[in-house]
Parts: structure tokens; sequence; C-alpha cells
């Protein structure tokens, strides 16, 4: 192979690296094309650049991010075929949720900032925001309420009066059936590098198994839900780690709450 | 629920919400903590994933066979770093969303993928590859600008690249010899 064929490997790899500017992008293009050893070694090198990405450290998104995905996929789908009679105003449940389902977010708005005893915008506003997706889907009569919203789910257990609080510096863990929610505020910015982890520790077990590590917006504020059953969960604990998270807490932690 | 990504692609371009939702729950980590890194704030990160999967359920049809979580991390690379040109003036680039019709990329099992180990892989390259990589994948910046940043001639920028990169995928899997 001689050195010209080799310089453009080096092109490839760097085109597989998704680093080379436009112009060039599309001479390796049009070469692969072409050229069976140019197009092995970017099948190759490819998975190993996607690969990277699994290296990147995922702290928790948001737990109204799924609900507002789902929702505007949802809103696109066509209206479901009519029922066969018309219900009467004053029976259908389902009917009723959807519309009323605006006011619930707003209330549930309400209540949770009650309880949680905070002003916090950031929080609010999130929440505020699925009361505005709840209002389009109000003008969106062909949605119907079982596809409704994760979000107003997350806001229902939040504020589920049988939901048991745990008040914890920066915010309250909440739990409710079988869930566990973190909801924070005010939660201090950390150095570059660093990110929040949320810890379990499983009824009968002596050491805090790892959750996901997760970001507070830029006012402090962070809503999590817990990937475990709160029936099996003895106690939750946060702590400052590297991102990327740590398999055991490398520092001590900010909250440490037994669910009783 | 069948998680088998092409298999739930099919699905969806015949609207499957439940599909879409499957793959949602599969790969929103993957997506969102791509973009997290090459952005660094969390509230950027969710638009970009909530961007990408709605391209994904309202454009199915530009996912052309392949790796589906590897064209969606193109994706969510390539809007991360439309957000980043937005807030500077950034040299553009991009990771190829439409990939050649002849490529047959092998899968990554990412459901399987363990990031520990691709951070490991990752940290046992020499310095002078694996900076050059990473600069390249999160920080969206040309070969060019990688090679006047650190002051090592283009050349061995691009014979770095790739180097690391067969060793990074060499250490993932055993299957290519480098």
């Amino acid at each position: 192979m001689n050195d010209t064929h080799e310089q453009m490997l080096d092109d490839v790899a760097v085109y597989a690296l998704g680093a080379l500017p436009p112009a060039q992008a599309q001479q390796v293009r049009d070469h692969l094309q072409t050229c069976e050893a140019c197009r092995n070694e970017y099948a190759a090198l490819a998975p190993a650049v996607a690969a990277i990405a699994a290296s990147a450290p995922a702290p928790e998104p948001s737990a109204l991010l799924k609900g507002r995905v789902m929702r505007a996929v949802r809103a696109t789908l066509p209206a479901p075929a009519p029922a066969a009679a018309p219900a009467p105003a004053s029976s259908p449940a389902r009917t009723n949720l959807s519309a009323w389902g605006p006011y619930l977010v707003a209330a549930a708005c309400f209540a949770l900032a009650v309880s949680l005893g905070l002003i916090n915008l950031s929080l609010i506003n999130q929440l505020k925001a699925s009361k505005e997706y709840a209002l389009q889907l109000e003008h969106q009569s062909k949605v119907v309420a079982h596809e409704a919203l994760d979000d107003e789910r997350v806001l229902a257990d939040l504020t589920n009066a049988s939901a048991k609080r745990y008040n914890v510096a920066n915010g309250q863990i909440v739990r409710i059936g079988d869930r566990i929610y973190l909801a924070m505020h005010d939660m201090p910015a950390l150095p570059h590098g660093r990110v929040y982890q949320a810890w379990t520790l499983p009824k009968g077990a002596k050491e805090m198994v790892p959750s996901p590590t997760f970001v507070p917006d830029s006012h402090g504020a962070a809503l999590l839900a817990l990937p475990v059953r709160a029936a099996a969960t003895a106690a939750v604990a946060i702590s400052i780690e590297p991102e990327g998270g740590s398999k055991e807490p490398t520092t001590k932690p900010l909250v440490v709450q037994a669910l009783d | 629920m069948d998680y088998d990504a092409e298999n739930l692609m099919g699905r969806v371009r015949a609207r499957d919400a439940d599909a879409f939702e499957a793959l949602y729950d599969a790969y929103h980590r993957l997506v969102y903590g791509v973009a997290y890194r090459v952005l660094g704030d969390a509230a950027g990160a969710e638009d970009v994933t909530q961007a990408v999967f709605l391209k994904v359920w309202s454009a199915p049809e530009l996912f052309r066979g392949g790796n589906v979580p590897a064209w969606l991390v193109r994706i969510a690379r390539n809007r991360a770093l439309d957000v980043v040109r937005s807030r500077s003036s950034h040299a553009e680039t991009e990771l190829p969303e439409a990939l050649p019709e002849t490529e047959t990329i092998e899968d990554v099992a990412f459901a399987r993928l363990d990031a520990g180990k691709v951070r490991l892989a990752l940290a046992e390259l020499p310095d002078d590859q694996r900076t050059p990589i990473e600069l390249g994948f999160f920080g969206g910046i040309t070969h060019e600008e990688i090679a006047r940043r650190t002051g090592i001639p283009l050349g061995t920028i691009k014979t770095r690249i790739r180097s690391g990169l067969r060793k990074l995928r060499s250490a993932l899997d055993g299957a290519v010899t480098v």
C-alpha cells in the first residue's frame, strides 16, 4: 500500500471521528464509494467512535423529560376512533381527567411548592412547563386521557397526600407506593468534573449501591426518580462524585436518610 | 418487550408509539450523556435529547440500516455541536448521519456495553492519542484545529487518531488487530 493511500486511511479515521471539515468529508465519502480497503477501515473504526459516546458521564435527566417527549409524539398520532355511543357528560372519568388535566397540573405545581415549603422558581418552572403541555393537550381532543402524561403521574406522586416525605438538606425524598423520588432545590453548583450521585441501601444489605448521577439545573433544582423499588430499599443517600459516578461513595454523603 | 433496536425502528416507521417509547427507554441515557459531555449543562442536554428523539419519530426514514444507537449518537453529537456553535464561532464538523450505502457496520452491543470498560479503554490510550480523539469527538473541532491547539503536525494528528481508534476498537471487542 503506498503512502498516498496510507494518508487516505488516516483521513478515513478522522472522518469516522467526525473531525473533518465538510469539504474534506465529502471527498472521503466519495472515495469510500470506490475503495474497498477504506470502506473496511471505516467499518472497523466507526463502532469505536460510537462507543466513545458510552464513555460520556451520564447523569440522570429530569424525570419530566420522558413525559415531554412522549407527549409530543402522541400528539402527532391520528385521533382514535370515536366510541360507538356518546358517553354521558357526567360519567366518564377519563374525559374528565383530560379536561381537568391542566388544572390538576397547575394545582399540583402549587401543592408541590407548598409541600416543599419553598419558592423555587426553577422547579416550579419545570412544573409550569407541564401545565403548558397539558394546556396544549386540552386543545388536542384527539389525545385521549389514557395517553396522558408521565408528568402528571410524577406530579400526582409528588403531591399525593399519602406520600411519605423525608425532609433532607436542600429538598425532600418522597416515597409513594413502590417509587422513590428526590426533589431537590438550591443545591450548590459543583466544580467541573463533579456530579451529585444518589445511592440506595437495599434491605438486608450492608453497603450502598450506586444510583444515577445528576446535575441540578442552573437554579440548583433537580427532580429524580430512583430506579429502585421502594419496598426493597432501606435508605437513600447523596454524595458528590467524579463525572460518570462511582461504584461506592468516595466522599462523605451530604444526605443519608433511612426509609421507614 | 422487544428491545431489538432495528426491530423497534421498523415499528417506529409504522408509527408505533410503544416501540418509540421502548427505544427511548433503551437509549435516552446514551443520547443524554453525549449531549451533556459536549455541552456541559443539564438543561441544554435535555433539549438536545428531546430534539434527537423527536427527529427519530418525525423522520425515521433517515435511518437507513446499520446500528441504531450509533446513529442516535451521531445525531446527538451533531445537534449538541450545533448548540455549541450557536454559542461561539466554531469550525464546522459533523459525524456522517447518512452512511455510505455500501457500508456495513458491525453492531456494537450498546445495551451491554459497559461504560466503565470504554472509559478504561480510553484511559489506557497514550495521551497523545486520547487527547485528539476526545477533542475531535466531544469538542467538535477539526483535525486542523486540533493540530493548531496542540502544536503537533497535522499528519501526525491524523495518524494518532487512527492508531487510537484502532486500539480502542481492539480493546472493546478484540476483533481488530492493531
